[in-house]
């Protein structure tokens, strides 16, 4: 049976996401062995002491800490079960877990190796943790999302969902091993930003494959719509030196390498077209910000206090801003693509823009509205992304009676994102639509003139990578002829782009 | 239960409250029936041909004879009427996302069917009666709730709701929408069947007139503002409790004060502070304290200028409730020959301007409410309260929840920005300005849900807090409203709960607290909720 073999050092988002999607996961043996060496130093450094100091913050108690009463653990967890709304799917209390998993397991934390093995172990078992969605403001890191998977965890109640159904906690723990945490894994456990970064992770993951169909829906709109090539001339984009403008460039010339309906005989086309290596190798730039920033953290000590280097360190680790604001800036990138695409969408529609096509894209226009309401579902979406994109991280209110007076508001921002990345995906499956439906007339040859009666040309071939994007379309929708119930379109097309079926690779949303 | 009869004139937000949430029965007024049948029969008129324009030819109208949107110059024969209409509402059910909540997918159909029985659409009483059919019989149609651009009009949305009640029998069932039939989901076509409700076949402009208006925005924004009126009272509570328990100074809330700066939410709201307070022994007793913070002090201000904020926003509801969202629509009263009027009463923008303004200002409710929450958890502010209200053992007290309820403030305002402010071109630029109304709504609606939660939370850190005071000085009397919503939180605190469990329960003691403190304060001023 495959599995990921966690380290501490080196999780990747595509672990995060596979985890979410069910995969196992396995503590690799040097992460058990250093984890093992940073607790005997956390031991060494009179740990209980340095504590107690926190502790008595913490727990407005000062008793000795290193074993500690049930009862002060249980009130340590409990009082951080905060948190309001709709639980978070199961898949991302797998991310959760998992990265919270990796932090510990970077042997900074002073923790035990079990401590990490009881997450893994739940996560390969299948129980998650019932936590609500809203309430985080991800600054002593996502306190009450990841106090509501140690309470769980350390079986001191909640509910869970296990492979038998929503169980209390010791039912749902019952058949793996015993675990009583110290007080610093407990804290450990709680404290950083950990949902900020594990819906970071995945919406990186998303955010990738949506850029890249996006690109290759924008090869099959540009032979629709017979676009000029020069504007993905990889010379000019690499005379400006944008990464990732010159990235999109050479994607879109690999798939139009062979096309015979764009040709630079027409005039310039508009910007939703002839900017788009701009537009989305700008998107393409921030995703890789995000994704490095993701990466970091992934992999980063999120949490306070460290043992590094046999010292301790209290420092503010845990403070969800650097997620935050890359998510915030992902947000914005995402926003762009699905503007431009709706754009796109607008032109493909329009009888005068798209270059003597009939409005809609239906022959028997009038009687029929073909995709006059596609384009309006894009730009309600577009319209809501901007108002999704509007950053969470410029906010802060002050929490904690005046100890924690600056908040990240990560969670929040990382929330949002995902929420725009399901937009993203119908828009650019309006796109996808529309752009096969117009592709259908130049294929047979077919345009129509202003009176909107159709004349036929000479028949034409797609390039060979759009006749694929466009194939894989046909598939899950039909070409329209007379008005159907659109939504059943909508919904087939958004699921293959959601699936990833116009990639070279598929893979669940 | 009594019966509501609705004829496109006097329906009102609490009976809309009560059909969408509490299944009221509908029925369409008979008065309605004269109007109705009145422009049903122009309707007819244009429709078979016999209405010629100045060549003779039969006289277009927009929707009845035309392509829709940028396509009104094509005419339509007379034998494809119907299936224009069929047409529409397939091609227009363009919605996606997850389904709008059921009881604002039934306010979304009652709002249309009291538009068209105004008698401005032209459409048969049975189209009216076929909607209120699929209400009392708790037959709710699933509809997504994203993708509109509330201009012209909730199109997807109101589509979805002819799919489930105009299909034909030869559609596929994946074709007949979707539809709740108690608890369960079904297509519309095994729903119709259960509810024992008949499909409709459109007639002549009905697919038009099914979904041509602003209702799910509507539906969304009138129930947001239902509940919203409801949290101004239970702000105004909450905040009473927090200023006694922080033994606040009431001078701020004297008459003369806000008579010197007449805005009638304030006035109210003060007023409402000094009922809900009178009696108490906890207020104005520290000695030499001359004014309080803010968040205490300006209570009125804040929660005065929501106050405004909403009778704005019902004034503009009230409009919309009972409003004839057509296009075109049919005025019989006029001298002119042709009845039918091509306008943009569809348009989305006067309910998606109010929602903004809703959504505006109650946040700012919630985000006052939770400065009074940090007060109350933070030792150095509180006025010898515990810190962290934490009064049973180790622990960190409600601390946690004062982060929740920073978290719901910020996201409030991250939710802040204003969807009727955007505009995108649509229908080939025909349709070049939109107002996003469905989605100022659907903002709306979300933030009152947050805005639930933060009061919620200072109401149970408010109670506990009164409950130290009073183990303290156990003669202390409290105010007269404070005391009766006290007694109900102080039956709910559970020891054992974690602060999340603490708080889910507390939403659903909303209508005990606000009649049980109504009855102790008889006087206090609520904002209109009946016209």
């Amino acid at each position: 049976m495959s599995a990921i073999i966690l380290t501490g050092l080196d999780l990747s988002a595509e672990e995060v996401w596979a985890v979410s999607h069910g995969e196992r996961v396995l503590l690799a043996e040097s992460a058990a062995v250093s984890m093992r060496a940073n607790y005997q130093d956390w031991l060494d450094l009179g740990a209980p002491d340095v504590l107690a100091g926190k502790e008595a913050w913490l727990l407005g108690a000062d008793e000795e800490c290193r074993a500690p009463s049930a009862i002060r653990l249980r009130a340590f967890v409990e009082s951080h079960c905060t948190g309001v709304g709709k639980l978070l799917p199961e898949s991302w209390v797998r991310a959760l877990m998992l990265c919270r998993a990796n932090v510990l397991a970077s042997a900074r934390s002073g923790c035990r190796p079990e401590a990490v093995q009881l997450l893994l172990d739940m996560l390969n078992a299948r129980i998650h943790p019932k936590v609500p969605a809203q309430g985080s403001v991800g600054a002593a890191g996502d306190l009450a999302p990841l106090a509501h998977v140690a309470r769980v965890a350390f079986r001191l109640g909640g509910q869970s969902n296990c492979p038998k159904g929503t169980l209390p906690a010791h039912q749902a723990m019952a058949d793996l091993p015993d675990f009583t945490p110290t007080p610093k894994e407990a804290l450990s456990y709680i404290n950083g930003a950990t949902l900020s970064v594990a819906l970071g992770a995945i919406a990186i993951v998303r955010a990738e494959k949506l850029l890249t169909s996006s690109e290759a829906v924008l090869a099959m709109t540009m032979e629709a719509v017979l676009a000029q090539k020069a504007c993905i001339s990889v010379v000019a984009l690499e005379a400006r030196g944008h990464r990732g403008g010159i990235q999109v460039a050479k994607t879109l010339n690999k798939a139009l390498y062979d096309s015979e309906l764009c040709n630079d005989s027409r005039k310039p086309d508009a910007f939703s077209i002839r900017c788009a290596p701009s537009v989305l190798g700008a998107a393409r730039d921030t995703l890789n910000y995000a994704s490095e920033t993701v990466h970091c953290e992934l992999n980063g000590a999120c949490d306070n206090p460290l043992v590094i280097d046999g010292k301790l360190i209290e420092a503010g680790n845990f403070h969800g801003a650097p997620i935050g604001l890359a998510m915030d800036h992902l947000k914005v990138a995402l926003t762009q693509v699905a503007t431009v695409s709706e754009r796109r969408s607008f032109r493909l529609t329009h009888g005068d823009l798209s270059g003597s096509l009939p409005s809609f894209l239906v022959e028997d226009r009038g009687r029929n509205s073909g995709f006059m309401l596609a384009q309006y579902t894009a730009a309600s979406l577009a319209s809501e992304c901007k108002g999704l994109a509007m950053p969470a991280t410029v906010d802060t209110i002050p929490t904690g009676q005046h100890h924690e007076d600056h908040v990240s508001m990560a969670p929040i921002a990382a929330r949002a994102t995902l929420k725009i990345l399901d937009a993203l995906s119908e828009i650019i499956s309006i796109e996808a639509l529309c752009a096969a439906q117009a592709l259908d007339f130049r294929l047979e040859g077919a345009f129509f003139n202003a009176k909107g009666e159709k004349q036929i040309g000479p028949k034409a071939r797609a390039a060979s990578a759009v006749k694929r994007t466009h194939a894989i379309i046909r598939k899950a929708s039909k070409r329209w002829t007379i008005d159907r119930v659109l939504h059943l379109e909508l919904q087939a097309c958004a699921t293959l782009i959601r699936q990833g079926k116009l990639l070279e690779e598929p893979s669940p949303w | 239960m009594p019966k509501l009869k609705i004829n496109g004139h006097d329906l009102s937000l609490a009976q809309l409250a009560q059909v969408a949430r509490k299944g009221l029965p509908v029925s369409l007024d008979p008065a309605a029936l004269g109007e109705m049948n009145r422009s049903l029969a122009w309707v007819s008129q244009a429709a078979s041909g016999t209405l010629r324009d100045a060549q003779n030819r039969p006289q277009a109208v927009y929707g009845i004879n035309t392509g829709f949107g940028s396509l009104a110059h094509l005419r339509i024969p007379q034998k494809d009427l119907l299936k224009l209409q069929r047409n529409l509402i397939r091609s227009h059910a363009a919605g996606v996302g997850e389904p709008a909540p059921r009881d604002v997918a039934r306010a979304m159909v009652l709002l249309r069917a009291n538009a068209l029985a105004k008698g401005a659409s032209g459409c048969r009483p049975e189209l009216v009666e076929r909607l209120l059919a699929l209400l009392n019989a708790g037959c709710d149609p699933i509809v997504p709730s994203q993708g509109s651009c509330g201009s012209s009009g909730d199109l997807a949305p109101l589509a979805h709701l002819g799919l489930l009640l105009c299909h034909l029998p030869e559609d596929p069932d994946r074709e007949t929408g979707e539809a709740w039939f108690g608890a369960e989901r079904l297509s519309g076509r095994e729903a119709l069947a259960k509810a024992k409700i008949e499909t409709l076949p459109l007639g002549p402009k009905e697919g038009l007139a099914l979904t041509n208006g602003a209702q799910l925005t509507t539906a969304f924004a009138a129930l947001a503002l239902y509940d919203a009126q409801r949290l101004i009272r239970l702000s105004e509570i909450a905040a009473a409790m927090s200023i006694e328990a922080l033994r606040g100074v009431t001078r701020a809330f004297h008459p003369a004060v806000h008579a010197m700066r007449p805005y009638p939410g304030a006035i109210h709201c003060a007023a409402n502070l000094r009922h809900l307070l009178a009696g108490s022994t906890l207020t104005d007793t520290i000695d030499g304290k001359v004014q309080d913070a803010y968040s205490l002090r300006c209570t009125p201000q804040i929660i005065g200028s929501a106050r405004d904020a909403l009778t704005h926003v019902q004034a503009q509801i009230q409009v919309e409730l009972n409003a004839a969202t057509d296009n075109p629509v049919i005025c019989m009263d006029v001298p002119e020959d042709i009845k039918a009027f091509s306008a943009g009463l569809f348009h989305g923008e006067p309910v998606g301007m109010a929602s903004d303004y809703l959504r505006m200002a109650i946040s700012e409710v919630a985000s006052l409410s939770e400065r009074r929450l940090y007060r109350l958890l933070s030792a150095t502010l509180s006025v010898d309260l515990p810190s962290s209200l934490a009064t049973n053992g180790p622990g960190l007290g409600l601390m946690g929840l004062q982060t929740t309820a920073a978290a719901l403030v910020s996201e409030n305002k991250s939710l802040g920005w204003n969807a009727s402010l955007d505009s995108i071109p649509t229908c080939e630029d025909q349709e070049d300005h939109v107002a996003m109304s469905t989605t100022a709504a659907r903002r709306a609606a979300e933030v009152v849900q947050n805005v639930t939660w933060v009061i919620c939370i200072e109401l149970v850190a408010a109670a506990r807090a009164l409950s130290c005071r009073i183990k303290d000085d156990p003669s202390i009397q409290l105010g007269c409203g404070s005391k009766a919503a006290f007694s109900i939180l102080s039956q709910h605190q559970n020891p054992q709960a974690v602060p999340a469990e603490l708080i889910e329960g507390i939403p659903a003691l909303i209508p005990e607290i606000l009649d049980a403190v109504s009855a102790a304060c008889p006087e206090l001023q609520d904002l209109d909720q009946t016209p």
